[in-house]
């Protein structure tokens, strides 16, 4: 399978996403200021919400920075804890009228916003790595269709196939410039505790990789209330949601698709 | 010694490619109407539509647009080579082609760093394009 999937490249010892990204993830640290100082508070912020939910595969593992920093490289730039988990598992959410959800017994949420551009063309030829990658349009459809601006979100659940993803994502749909991603994500932003929750399941990256429906399952029930001991509001000091921002991207970020949610 | 690494599997797309790299020619398709130079090669030229087009030699010249250094082998055949650097080459023709900087230490590879194309012939039907730092 993975002979097959890597085509022509196999006979250049290319094979998989990890190196895919990694090419990207390379150009990225070229063009502007980013690299494992970066990618480190990615896989560590995500892994403290990952302790915080008994589901998560690396519940009960911390992880810090300097364990981040001594693991060992898998596809350079890319560490072990760059890459996320290989999961056996499912996840669903049941999409209904707005009319029928108000009469079931479970709190429903409403779909606000969605938007999808794809990029496309193959890696080598790819312009689009180092962004805008499909997110940025994506973004501006879906933030179209909902009515609203970055300010509203409250809390982010990013497809993270590797770090590097949720940073490209979160700075092409805004939340911050080129390059500044290092101190956006500064003094845990993104963890229990901070300004702009991210993946607060752990993520594909410390809780299980679900494909997109891992980021879309946790937002659905953080606005349904029904995370535990890593629910976003007062449990976890963090502000109540209302509105969460989801993305999915697909193939070497080919495809792009967000989704706003919101509390009915 | 029989070579162990996975090989080319031309299509009707790519059998005139392979056949010119085992003659150390790097060509591409050029489009008769647009001009462009495509990878991978195609019925069609993927930014006009047009059907006609010609062949093309490449100088080999070209710059790193990105890379990345193996230290973990997906196939058992690459574990010798740990750790090997896979690279996407902007060529000067135009197009972006994925290949391996050979002769070269990881460290000392950078984006936009100039490279040569060098032959690496692994059996009787096959010949690989790769990069090297460029000579001058």
């Amino acid at each position: 399978m993975l002979l097959e999937d890597a085509g022509d490249q196999a006979a250049f010892g290319h094979f998989g996403a990890v190196a895919g990204y990694a090419l990207a993830a390379r150009r990225a640290m070229y063009t502007f200021q980013t690299g494992p100082e970066t990618w480190q508070q990615i896989a560590t912020g995500q892994r403290k919400w990952a302790n915080l939910n008994p589901d998560a595969t690396m519940y009960g593992k911390p992880l810090t920075p300097e364990d981040y920093m001594l693991s060992g490289y898998l596809v350079e730039p890319f560490r072990r804890y760059d890459c996320c988990l290989i999961s056996d598992g499912g996840r669903a959410c049941i999409i209904t009228s707005t009319e029928r959800a108000r009469d079931l017994k479970q709190n429903p949420v409403l779909i606000m916003g969605l938007g999808q551009h794809n990029p496309s063309s193959a890696i080598e030829q790819s312009d689009f790595m180092t962004g805008p990658t499909g997110a940025k349009i994506a973004g501006q459809k879906a933030f179209g269709m909902a009515g609203i601006t970055i300010d509203e979100i409250d809390a982010c659940q990013i497809y993270d196939c590797f770090t590097y993803t949720v940073e490209i994502t979160l700075q092409d749909y805004g939340f911050f410039r080129p390059g500044e991603g290092e101190d956006w994500f500064r003094e845990g932003i993104i963890e229990p505790g901070g300004r702009m929750p991210v993946n607060t399941s752990g993520g594909q990256l410390s809780e299980a990789y679900f494909m997109g429906l891992t980021p879309l399952t946790e937002a659905v029930m953080q606005l349904m209330g029904r995370c535990g001991t890593r629910q976003l509001g007062p449990e976890t000091n963090t502000k109540k949601p209302e509105i969460i921002l989801c993305s999915d991207n697909g193939a070497t970020l080919q495809t792009h698709s967000c989704s706003i949610l919101r509390r009915l | 010694m029989t070579y162990k690494k996975p090989l080319p599997n031309p299509t009707p797309d790519t059998r005139t490619f392979w056949k010119q790299c085992k003659n150390h020619r790097l060509t591409f398709q050029k489009c008769n109407d647009c001009g462009h130079v495509r990878w991978p090669p195609a019925l069609i030229c993927p930014r006009c539509h047009s059907v006609s087009h010609e062949s093309i030699e490449s100088s080999g010249r070209g710059t790193v647009f990105t890379f990345v250094v193996y230290h973990q082998a997906f196939h058992p055949a690459f574990h010798e080579d740990l750790p090997y650097i896979v690279a996407i080459i902007k060529l000067k023709e135009g197009p972006q082609f994925l290949s391996n900087i050979v002769g070269c230490d990881p460290d000392q590879v950078s984006c936009d760093m100039s490279v040569e194309l060098v032959w690496e012939d692994i059996n009787e039907d096959f010949s690989l394009p790769k990069f090297q730092p460029a000579s001058r």
